[in-house]
């Protein structure tokens, strides 16, 4: 492990940007407060801003007169093998990125960027949980996390077309849209790409879905590796560049979403003229320009509520188009959890934490925030926007047996489309 | 050493020394942060930056202080942004509407501008020392602020502490003599001075990055921040 690799990089990171957070920091924890890990756990190391801890001692101790008196008197540490391992655990098993810490955070910090930061700090130290490094270089080496390579994923859509009677085209030069798939869905919910197939056929949508940018999920970003996240990405754009589609649409992916459409630009070249776009932002539009119609009321099975993901609605901005579609159709059911929209409470196994099994219990323990606020909703049915979201409510439901049903919301919108 | 010469130096060398470090300091400080460079922001925006930002100062200074229960992390920790309120609220209220500090001000400034009456002023003082002991014994306490807490945080209550206590028993007569009480007070304020742009108290400056960052940020994704 390099541990100096880790304070350098801290100092690479640290410009303007960030040191005025760091510097504006008052130091009230009431940060902690807005975090569901610490929330579910009580445990203060939980706290935000102590997820970004080394960060500011980096900054203190080579930019700061206070910092370096500070640890002249040795009232600070200077930055250890030890704390690289410790906050690793910290910020990768118990942080998903979500950032409703700076939602809380008097002076408005960034945490949740910042705590992105230290990541790529202990990324490139080499500190990076296993579990999580190994589905990094699984990708890496496979092009998928989870196993998707060019066979698997020819048979699974091979598999999906025949199954649901869809059309999926494939490698279309000219199409104008590249919808590209993660692979949880690709593997765990295969329903939803026969889903959005039907409502891009539907709407009269060109697109195409493309083998060699055929995975959405960015592990390279979970990890915070600068290098690998640019690499994972540039397979898609430069798919879309090869096919000169107009359009990127990211299916139900958050982390991906965010990577791809709020960090590429300022990472990478991206290919000019190409619009990163999400599927629910299509779906609004959709329904919004009568492209697709959809049966009001058609859904009818209890009270039904929609939980907003950290980085397609806090940080994506998609917040009202999954509304006007369930106003559509669960007119009368439509439940909102509290806090909900830009305030949700995360649920809990984004930012790759559901990946690292060392991280189960604490997973869990956060995803008892939103199984209380679901009973005060009164919902039987949780619909949203995010795989990763769905991958974790599916495995809680079935973990603590709960009488709940988890629905994406493509599946829901394709259910209800009108002849 | 008389009262009367220790007044008069920390009302004159000694205040005009801080007062120098001070200004320089925040300025250091700036400049410094300001050089580490920016880095343009290329993402193309689905809303507006500058609207962001605006949104984010006026719920920041305008709304969320005084409605603070609104908040849905309020209810776990309402101590904190009662005093925190509360604290602020009496802290400007007696630096910048303070009958005596405004003759400061106007010895400054050159111009002077008008005051709260001073029993508001006064009530507000008291609320803000209250305020203190309330944080002081919440960061005892509150796992997450132990955790937090080094010397400098302690320090940072302890420096804002004396001036606000010195002059509100100056005002109220209490227990010392006028001019020792006044001495003490102006050598605690020196000293908050020096102290301000070396440690975190220099948020004042910092926040409006800090917000104004975290409005662009929001705004551009169409969020309200
Ligand atoms: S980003 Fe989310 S998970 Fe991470 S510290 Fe903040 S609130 Fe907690
Ligand atoms: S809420 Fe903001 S200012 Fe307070 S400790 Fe957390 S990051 Fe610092």
């Amino acid at each position: 492990m390099q541990t100096q690799t880790a304070i350098n990089t801290f100092i690479e990171e640290t410009g303007s940007w960030v040191a005025s957070q760091l510097e504006a920091c008052t130091r009230c924890g009431m940060c902690a407060e807005a975090c569901h890990f610490y929330q579910a756990t009580g445990d203060p190391e939980f706290a935000p801003v102590w997820k970004i801890e080394l960060l500011k001692r980096a900054y203190e101790q080579r930019f700061t007169l206070t910092g370096k008196l500070k640890l002249a008197l040795g009232v600070d540490k200077p930055i250890h093998d030890e704390d690289v391992l410790h906050w690793s655990k910290i910020i990768y098993e118990a942080c998903t990125l979500c950032n409703k810490c700076s939602m809380v955070c008097p002076m408005g910090i960034s945490l949740g960027p910042l705590i992105h930061d230290v990541r790529t700090g202990i990324s490139k130290a080499g500190a990076v949980p296993a579990d999580l490094m190994a589905a990094v270089n699984k990708q890496m080496e496979e092009g998928s996390p989870l196993g998707v390579t060019d066979d698997v994923y020819n048979d699974r859509m091979e598999w999906v077309a025949d199954e649901w009677e869809v059309e999926l085209p494939m490698d279309q030069r000219g199409a104008d849209t590249l919808v590209v798939f993660s692979s949880i869905e690709i593997m765990k919910f295969p329903e939803n790409i026969a889903a959005i197939a039907k409502i891009l056929h539907k709407a009269g949508e060109k697109w195409t879905l493309s083998r060699k940018g055929r995975e959405v999920v960015n592990f390279g970003f979970y990890e915070g590796s600068p290098e690998r996240t640019k690499i994972i990405m540039g397979r898609v754009f430069d798919a879309a560049k090869e096919l000169g589609v107009k359009k990127i649409v990211v299916t139900e992916c958050g982390h991906a979403y965010d990577a791809l459409r709020w960090t590429a630009a300022n990472m990478m070249d991206v290919p000019a003229g190409i619009e990163v776009t999400h599927i629910v932002a299509l779906l609004g539009e959709y329904v919004k320009t009568g492209r697709i119609k959809l049966k009001q009321g058609a859904y009818n099975d209890g009270a039904i509520t929609f939980h907003d993901a950290c980085k397609i609605q806090r940080r994506g901005g998609h917040i009202q188009e999954p509304r006007d579609i369930l106003h559509i159709l669960a007119p009368d059911s439509f439940k909102e959890m509290t806090p909900n929209r830009e305030e949700s409470i995360c649920c809990g196994g984004g930012g790759g934490v559901i990946a690292i099994k060392e991280a189960d219990p604490i997973r869990y323990a956060a995803f008892e925030l939103k199984i209380d606020q679901i009973k005060k909703a009164g919902a039987k049915t949780v619909a949203m926007s995010c795989s990763n979201c769905r991958l974790q409510f599916v495995d809680c439901v079935q973990h603590f047996n709960l009488d709940v049903k988890v629905a994406g919301l493509s599946q829901m919108v394709a259910d209800a489309l009108e002849e | 050493m008389n009262w009367e010469s220790i007044l008069s130096f920390a009302r004159g060398p000694f205040f005009q020394a801080a007062l120098l470090i001070f200004v320089a300091g925040m300025l250091y400080r700036l400049a410094r942060i300001l050089t580490l460079g920016w880095k343009p922001d290329r993402v193309a925006a689905r809303g507006s930056r500058f609207g962001g930002a605006v949104k984010s100062f006026l719920k920041g200074i305008l709304i969320w202080p005084f409605i603070p229960w609104v908040k849905n992390t309020y209810s776990r920790n309402p101590i904190i942004y009662w005093a925190g309120g509360l604290f602020h609220l009496g802290l400007f209220v007696t630096i910048f509407l303070g009958a005596a500090h405004e003759l400061v001000w106007k010895s400054l400034l050159g111009f002077g501008w008008p005051t709260l009456p001073t029993p508001i002023v006064d009530w507000l003082a008291a609320g803000a020392i209250a305020a203190m002991i309330a944080l002081f014994v919440n960061r005892l306490v509150n796992p997450v602020l132990k955790l937090i807490s080094g010397p400098a945080e302690w320090a940072n209550l302890l420096l804002v502490f004396l001036p606000m206590t010195t002059g509100y028993m100056l005002t109220h007569h209490l227990w010392l003599a006028y001019e020792e009480m006044f001495s003490l007070h102006m050598l605690s304020v020196d000293v908050l001075l020096i102290w301000i742009p070396l440690s975190r108290i220099s948020h004042f400056m910092f926040y409006f990055f800090s917000k104004a960052i975290h409005g662009a940020d929001f705004g551009k994704r169409g969020v309200t921040p």
